[in-house]
């Protein structure tokens, strides 16, 4: 009996997803069909390149918990390797776009390799640094990156008119998009991910317990550039001009901080949803206060509330506003090591039937599914 | 390259480095009684630089006189960012989220600044800007000597409230030890908020220091940053003489770096230096056992 309702519940949780899914897919997909002019299209296309850096980011800062505001160098890198590949080697530019993210990954190497040697503070110290080293390398070394001229990329479609091309980008940009998160969902559900999470929590223990932290973390440091790396020359390809002041730009590294912060760092969409949100906030605020400093305002004091009052993120604030109006639950977590070995005694002995002290608790407990 | 050059570099690096040197122990200051990564200092800094050139531009009296009441408000400030802001944030997550927390702090400063003061790089001209006094051969502008004596006096100063006060002492206590400050009865949250105070009052000293000598905008606090927060890993996190000697030796350094390299390529000293402390010793030169960890 409790297990059909149980199985009826989850099925019908599945098919809300699945539905849920769909329909933000396939309004995801038709927006450029009721996009209402090109700047709203390339609007979008902003947004998705906010969701596929934040979602890059979130491989570091959602499973390990190491905040790095540096992942605009990876940005930054990934757009000018993708721009200096086609014009110096004449590359054709998507070959040139895979070779800057594999690049940048290489890169991201030995920077994860020292980074990484130290925890929290100091570590989003060097992230900083990094975004630092690399604005003053890129104006400075003006006669290979162009300096603070710019550098003009070449277009990958040279015959497409302007609405076409943002279509097109935003139908590129949701396929990179698809794949990080499909990326994103394996590692989460996958015994690396696991371990990542674990160094999350207390990363002592996790050491203790034998997950091999250090290259762990190498690791998914290195996945999370890769594909922040192929944002920012999927980025490089579409807007076809780059400013070292634009493209290392710490700002662009806390937009991606802010927007998985704002979504939710545990969740796989919350990067997605913090993009859509502060993405389209953004996109207002230049547009309505233009060249003021008030965007700049607007992110600090958004950042410093979401820090403030909902670290872990609108999702779970959200799921947990849901539970309150829905049929208490407590979970497994929530009941003491004692607490569970009496209950267990007593529904061996009782066989469970008449056993109604916890009758909120629909799911029968790990423990005797393992006694079973 | 001759002598006297060198020499020249020489003094104005251990004057630059004298300023680094007073930013970086309020730095370290919040860092041991919170173990809090401000990255708004700087942003601060050039607050009161800006704050500074506008008692100047206001009432035209000296700005050095800006410092009476700028160095009590940031106190006040900083009191109350501690007492409201950091100390609201969870414990678990505490170094991690004030690092954002002062960032938005900082971003929201520079957009302010930019909004009330636009863009626009600002200068103060006075009497004796371009006076400067020859030293052994090396010519030093008055400026850079006010900065570094300001500097050097409030090193001095806090020096002694760290060593000889009563307040001193238990913030002292406080830093080494929370729960056994706590249990000789020192009032360890009422410190923390007043350490606190007292390392944003270096940013105002440091700032209005700034403002004689250089010309300030308000996206200037990225360039002070950087380097800054280098000092103190490299330095140690936590530790004052630590962060002290770190400020000095890359100030020279850097000084030095820029005649053969120029101004832009000898900023990278700092991530240099960052970098190999994090390759050969990641706590620090100086620091103790905290720095790794946090």
């Amino acid at each position: 009996m409790l297990n059909a309702s149980d199985r009826l519940s989850v099925s019908k949780a599945f098919v809300a997803k699945v539905v849920v899914f769909a329909a933000c897919a396939a309004a995801l997909l038709t927006f450029p069909s009721w996009a209402a002019n090109p700047y709203i299209l390339s609007a979008g296309v902003v947004v998705l390149s906010y969701a596929v850096l934040s979602t890059s980011w979130n491989f570091v800062g959602g499973f390990t918990g190491y905040i790095s505001l540096g992942h605009a160098a990876f940005f930054g890198l990934g757009a000018y390797g993708t721009a200096l590949l086609i014009t110096k080697l004449d590359l054709s530019s998507f070959v040139a776009w895979f070779l800057a993210g594999v690049g940048v990954a290489l890169f991201a190497i030995p920077v994860g390799w020292a980074a990484l040697r130290v925890r929290g503070a100091s570590f989003v110290i060097v992230s900083i640094a990094l975004v630092l080293i690399m604005l003053l390398v890129f104006q400075s070394w003006s006669d290979f990156t162009g300096g603070s001229n710019g550098l003009v990329v070449p277009r990958p479609f040279p015959d497409m008119l302007r609405p076409e091309h943002h279509e097109t980008f935003f139908y590129l940009f949701a396929a990179l998009l698809a794949v990080t998160l499909l990326c994103w969902w394996l590692i989460d559900r996958s015994r690396f991910g696991m371990g990542l999470k674990a160094i999350r929590e207390d990363e002592d223990k996790a050491e203790a317990l034998g997950i091999p932290t250090y290259s762990y973390k190498l690791v998914v440091y290195v996945v999370s550039a890769f594909f922040t790396a192929l944002g920012g020359g999927m980025y490089a390809l579409w807007f076809g001009d780059l400013d070292p002041v634009f493209q290392f730009s710490i700002l662009i590294g806390s937009y991606m901080v802010l927007m998985a912060l704002l979504g939710g760092v545990r969740q796989l969409y919350g990067p997605l949803l913090g993009a859509l949100i502060v993405g389209t906030a953004l996109e207002y605020f230049k547009l309505e206060f233009g060249d003021t400093q008030f965007h700049l305002v607007a992110t600090g004091l958004l950042l410093g509330i979401v820090v403030l009052f909902m670290p872990d993120g609108i999702i779970p604030a959200g799921m947990k506003l849901v539970d309150r109006f829905t049929p208490e639950r407590s979970s497994i977590r929530e009941m003491t090591a004692a607490e569970l070995l009496e209950r267990d005694q007593s529904e061996s002995s009782e066989r469970a039937g008449r056993h109604a002290s916890t009758p909120s608790d629909p799911e029968p407990s790990t423990t005797e599914k393992a006694k079973r | 390259m001759d002598g006297s050059l060198l020499f020249q570099s020489l003094v104005l690096g251990i004057l630059l480095g004298g300023l680094y040197a007073l930013l970086a122990a309020g730095l370290t200051l919040y860092f041991g009684i919170m173990r809090v990564v401000m990255i708004a200092h700087s942003a601060f800094l050039i607050l009161a630089a800006y704050l500074a050139w506008w008692f100047h531009r206001e009432t035209g009296i000296d700005p050095l006189l800006s410092l009476f009441v700028t160095v009590p408000l940031f106190f006040a400030v900083g009191v109350l960012m501690q007492r409201l802001l950091v100390a609201r944030l969870r414990p678990v997550t505490l170094t991690m989220m004030s690092v954002l927390l002062t960032f938005a702090i900082a971003l929201t400063i520079e957009g302010l600044l930019g909004f009330v003061f636009s863009g626009t790089q600002r200068r103060i001209q006075l009497g004796y800007s371009g006076e400067s006094i020859e030293v052994f051969g090396a010519h030093v502008a008055v400026v850079k000597l006010i900065t570094f004596g300001l500097a050097a006096a409030s090193l001095a100063a806090l020096y002694v409230i760290m060593k000889y006060t009563k307040f001193g002492q238990s913030l002292r206590a406080t830093i080494q030890h929370k729960e056994a400050a706590q249990l000789v009865g020192i009032k360890t949250d009422r410190v923390a908020g007043y350490g606190f105070g007292l390392g944003l009052a270096t940013a105002a000293i440091g700032g209005t220091a700034l403002s004689l000598d250089a010309t300030i905008y308000p996206s200037l606090h990225w360039h002070w940053i950087g380097p800054l927060m280098a000092i103190i890993v490299v330095g140690g996190l936590g530790s004052i003489p630590g962060a002290a000697i770190a400020a000095m030796v890359l100030g020279i350094g850097q000084s030095l770096l820029q005649i053969p390299m120029g101004t832009t390529w000898a900023q990278t000293i700092f991530y240099v230096a960052l970098f190999a402390t994090l390759m050969l010793r990641p706590q620090g030169f100086f620091g103790g056992r905290l720095a790794q960890r946090f």
